[in-house]
């Protein structure tokens, strides 16, 4: 996956091998591949490799290193590589797998004990919350679910296509109560590599070259929780926080435009709640407004906020949402054909665990 | 298939708690600095950074902060009891424990509902679970 990932990637920037010095790699071993090999596997000559921990939240991370290391001359083209098959660790949550290691605190609280296997569970735990704070239900949800699955079937690389109803939902089992296995992504995996280069440099590539123009770290600590957002008191999160929080908005500033400007959001979409958790955390609407927001059509192709219009991690696949960065940059250069959002040129990564970058043309 | 369900992983910070446990009492770690609990277990105070801690019992009431059901089953240990519950605790001193509400019926969990904790004994540990008042 990785050779395919990085032949399409050199194809698609006309860029050679040899001009790739940096390397970043977002998920090793044991899904993916570590930098070593990879290096060593492509022939590649590094100045500048990094790595990860083995899990899906460093995507903005690593796309704001890369930017930093050919700004400061560390390198000139870094390779940001995310390359995972689920199938190497069995299906998620069972025993055994690294994640359980570190309970309670850990990935997504895995608490074999107590039978809390994840991260189903974790994001389970916030939707409750959030069904009881603020009215919705599990077919309020579906939307979500039904909206991008739409979306993938117009993504011929998406892996589930067979659009879905509300019914098709509300009729698929229970995984994790309040989530349906329709509320749950495609764990088959892929491969996805972006190239991050020197402004100069990405001008003179084959394509149009899509820029990096603000960057948000990850958050951490107690005002954070897998699966929510800050302020629905899960694990210790406290519920006095403003939603959205001023601080989290500060990537509209970074960008130099205003939120009204992003034509359409890709969010990290494991589960379908997290859909929610992000246009809250974001204050695309109000708190406890997104199911409403989604109801009313504003996440679809059409709408005022089209959500991951590859069909994202529920329904093309999770490559930790690297694919979602392909698809920004294809939408960004009108590559999109029927799921083109039409005159799109800000485009935002936003997560419910504050990370942001945004993307102009 | 063995019945007994996964143990915790003990570590250097939760120890003491699964050791109270084992002697039916649930404590936590109190800052003798700043007064504060803390939870999940670590090595000091999350508010003053201080060393200085007591495991200290607390009373053992909580309120149900949010709950899951599963249906699937990860654990063949749980394959018997599914589908059961794990829920998020508010203890009445601040922190939240996640662990499993027993005596219980699936549709009578609320959030909010006041809770007390129990211990079940397992052949190779005890962990505390939580039930109704």
């Amino acid at each position: 996956m990785v050779v395919d990932a990085f032949r399409n990637a050199l194809d698609d920037s006309g860029l050679q091998k040899s001009d790739v010095d940096g390397i970043i790699i977002n998920i090793g071993t044991p899904l993916g591949v570590d930098y070593d090999q990879v290096a060593e596997g492509l022939g590649l000559d590094i100045l500048m490799a990094d790595e990860t921990w083995t899990h899906g939240r460093q995507l903005a991370g690593v796309l704001a290193h890369a930017a930093m290391a050919v700004d400061s001359g560390l390198a000139n083209v870094v390779a940001c590589v995310c390359a995972i098959n689920w199938a190497r660790g069995g299906t998620v949550g069972s025993p055994g797998q690294n994640q359980d290691t570190r309970e309670i605190g850990g990935a997504h609280f895995e608490s074999p004990a107590y039978g809390m296997a994840s991260p189903g569970g974790a994001f389970a735990l916030a939707t409750r919350t959030y069904f009881d704070r603020y009215g919705a239900s599990s077919e309020d949800l579906a939307r979500v679910a039904v909206t991008i699955r739409h979306h993938a079937s117009l993504n011929p690389l998406a892996v589930r296509q067979d659009e879905i109803t509300v019914a098709d939902h509300q009729a698929s089992t229970l995984i994790c109560e309040p989530l349906r296995l329709l509320d749950y992504c495609q764990t088959t995996g892929g491969g996805c590599v972006v190239l991050v280069a020197r402004a100069d440099m990405a001008r003179d590539c084959r394509k149009p070259p899509v820029f990096l123009s603000g960057f948000q770290g990850m958050r951490a600590g107690r005002r954070e929780a897998t699966g929510a957002r800050p302020g629905l008191g899960i694990h210790q999160q406290s519920l006095a926080e403003p939603v959205p929080n001023p601080r989290d908005l500060k990537i509209y500033q970074e960008a130099g435009i205003e939120q009204s400007a992003v034509d359409a959001l890709y969010t990290y979409d494991a589960m379908s709640p997290a859909v929610w958790m992000a246009l809250e955390r974001f204050g695309f609407c109000a708190e406890g407004d997104a199911w409403q927001f989604t109801n009313d059509g504003h996440i679809g192709l059409g709408g005022s906020l089209p959500v991951n219009t590859n069909g994202g991690l529920l329904s093309e696949t999770h490559v930790s949402s690297w694919n979602h960065i392909c698809e920004i940059v294809r939408q960004l250069r009108d590559e999109c054909g029927e799921r083109q959002v039409e005159n799109a040129e800000v485009i935002q990564w936003a997560t419910n665990r504050g990370d942001s970058v945004i993307f102009r043309k | 298939m063995s019945s007994v369900k996964p143990s915790p992983t003990i570590s250097d910070y939760n120890r003491p708690f699964y050791k109270y446990a084992g002697e039916h009492e649930l404590r936590l770690q109190k800052c003798d600095d700043c007064g504060d609990f803390w939870a999940p277990p670590g090595p000091v105070c999350v508010n003053c950074l201080s060393t200085n801690y007591t495991w200290t019992q607390v009373a053992g009431k909580g309120t149900l902060a949010s709950w899951v059901i599963f249906h699937k089953v990860y654990y063949p240990e749980f394959a018997e009891e599914a589908p059961y519950n794990v829920g998020l605790i508010e203890l009445a001193e601040g922190p939240r424990l996640l662990t499993n509400i027993v005596g219980a019926e699936a549709g009578s969990l609320e959030r909010g509902m006041q809770l007390v904790v129990t211990f079940e004994d397992r052949p190779d540990c005890v962990v505390p679970q939580f039930t109704p008042v």
